[in-house]
């Protein structure tokens, strides 16, 4: 499922560095899917990528397209920015956002589009992408129902 | 029977003087903390034969360089200690296992550090391209070390148990009802609920009065084996019992058990190694970086059920002077000033010496020490042997 793409400015943000172990993430993002790891021995999705499964320790890991489909576990509203690239962004809101794949399966990310003061932990999101200066980041907004 | 284990005792306190304002020197500062640690247990530099420190932020010398000062003729046990550890007591935990095993016979343990530790206020450009874990959060502005994660965490624990902000905030209150008895403490003026839930939002929900204050300052601390303290100064005060704790999944935002860490598996693994159980606990000392750290470890702790804590609390009265559970005797890093955990295990032996004056808790036998947070948690039990 391809998902929108949401653009926005932010020259001076920061950008992640891909890594051996990140990349597939970001590439992913970039071709608006949501990829996570997943552990072909157990089955366990997991984020952030790392280098085997924290389950069961096996290293036999495949790169699996989830809904992009969850709901808000915890948020922060930010006022006082903290970094140059984020002066233009306040308020702006950091988001814990657990997938519905799996319990406890959870992603950082802003909450897009959303007054603070409409948004409450269990409202349901779905995922958007932003490009930054020549990367895609998954980000999450309410759902049509619950905006 | 091998040479390892032996009962251990700390003997010696020490503190600098604490302030907000300036600009102190630290090793000025933690020259007067270690010699007044020294000369409280009636020992000289030459009995040192361990230092341990907990180094966060370069500000404070390490362990060779405050043997170098003190002339301390060699150590036989030494280390400084990553910011990684349960806070401050991650230097007395050390400290407890290098004598406990006979590596070393009497450590110096110390945390000296100066208000700008971990400073974040004000806007500043990092680095562009973020690498390793933090590429999953920086961009999304998750910045100003851990305060955007003591937001969400707090967040959580209101959502979770349906609970409101004053659950917190009886934590912020009860440091200052305390630090009204320390002579020591920076922030000795009262607050009330009404200033804590009018306090201006660091990254909401997280407010100015669920945070620490930093300060300048040193502390120091004197172990040695419990063999020995009994010829010292002080009355020894034994320690009964230690623990660490991670929780399986160790990490500051994906934890496996968000809102309490490795809480509970260091409390647990504590109560059985303690020869007393809480029940027997007269006053306890528990890390309030923010408060929310301090109601994970309360519940952790068996003060009551899991999520519990705001039903058991009340209002507030039960953890101040006369309370059934008093906490924070000196204030805490809320009021009496950062000082990274050890602060929490001098005042408890204070406490257990019967030397805290107007904040003393009467006759207080048994302390409980729990520093650190959620994946880096440290405790300890005190007794009066």
């Amino acid at each position: 499922m391809t998902q929108q793409t949401l653009v926005t400015a932010g020259g001076s943000r920061p950008v992640p560095r891909p890594d051996e172990i990140s990349r597939f993430f970001w590439d992913g993002a970039g071709e608006g899917r949501l990829l996570l790891q997943r552990c072909r021995a157990c089955g366990n999705l997991q984020y952030p990528p790392d280098v085997c499964c924290l389950n069961c320790q096996s290293e036999d890991l495949e790169h699996t397209e989830v809904s992009g489909h969850g709901s808000i576990y915890s948020y922060a509203v930010i006022e006082r920015p903290l970094h140059a690239g984020f002066v233009d962004a306040v308020p702006y809101v950091i988001a814990l956002v657990e997938l519905v794949e799996q319990p406890g399966l959870r992603l950082v990310t802003n909450l897009v589009g959303a007054a603070p003061a409409q948004l409450a932990c269990g409202q349901p999101v779905e995922v958007v992408f932003e490009r930054r200066d020549g990367i895609t980041l998954p980000q999450f907004r309410l759902t049509e129902a619950s905006r | 029977m091998t040479s390892l284990a032996r009962d251990v005792a700390v003997v010696g306190v020490g503190y600098s003087q604490l302030s907000r304002a300036g600009e102190p020197e630290p090793a000025v500062l933690l020259l007067d903390a270690v010699k007044g640690a020294l000369a409280d247990a009636g020992l000289t530099s030459a009995d040192v034969d361990g230092i341990f420190e907990y180094k966060f932020g370069p500000e404070s010398p390490g362990a060779q360089d405050v043997a170098r000062v003190l002339g301390v003729p060699d150590l036989a046990a030494f280390a400084d200690i990553l910011p990684t550890n349960p806070s401050g007591l991650g230097g007395v935990l050390a400290g407890v296992m290098a004598v406990a095993s006979g590596a070393c016979e009497t450590a110096l343990v110390f945390r000296c550090l100066t208000r700008a530790a971990g400073h974040t206020g004000g806007v500043a450009d990092g680095p562009r391209e973020i690498a390793g874990r933090n590429q999953f959060l920086t961009p999304y502005g998750y910045l100003g070390g851990i305060l955007v994660e003591m937001a969400l965490k707090k967040r959580r624990w209101l959502a979770e148990y349906a609970r409101p902000e004053a659950d917190f905030g009886h934590i912020a209150v009860n440091a200052r009802r305390w630090a009204a008895l320390n002579p020591r403490a920076v922030l000795r003026e009262p607050v009330t609920m009404d200033d804590y839930l009018s306090s201006r939002a660091i990254a909401e929900p997280l407010r100015l009065l669920d945070c620490d204050y930093p300060i300048n300052g040193a502390v120091a601390t004197v172990i040695t084996t419990a063999e020995r303290a009994a010829d010292l100064r002080q009355p020894p005060v034994l320690v009964d019992a230690m623990s660490y704790g991670t929780g399986r999944g160790a990490d500051w935002t994906f934890h496996t058990d968000y809102l309490y860490g490795g809480t509970f598996d260091c409390a647990n693994r504590l109560w059985r190694r303690s020869s007393v159980t809480l029940d027997d606990v007269d006053v306890a000392q528990v890390y309030d970086g923010f408060t929310s750290v301090t109601l994970s470890w309360l519940e952790a702790l068996g003060v009551c059920g899991r999520g519990e804590f705001g039903d058991w609390i009340g209002d507030g009265s039960r953890l101040g002077p006369g309370g059934d559970f008093p906490m924070n005797t000196a204030g805490g890093q809320l009021a009496e000033g950062r000082l990274h955990g050890v602060s929490f295990l001098n005042e408890a032996v204070l406490q257990i010496r019967g030397q805290c004056g107007p904040r003393q808790v009467p006759n207080a036998q048994v302390a409980l020490v729990a520093s650190g947070l959620y994946l880096q948690c440290g405790a300890v039990v005190l007794t009066s042997g």
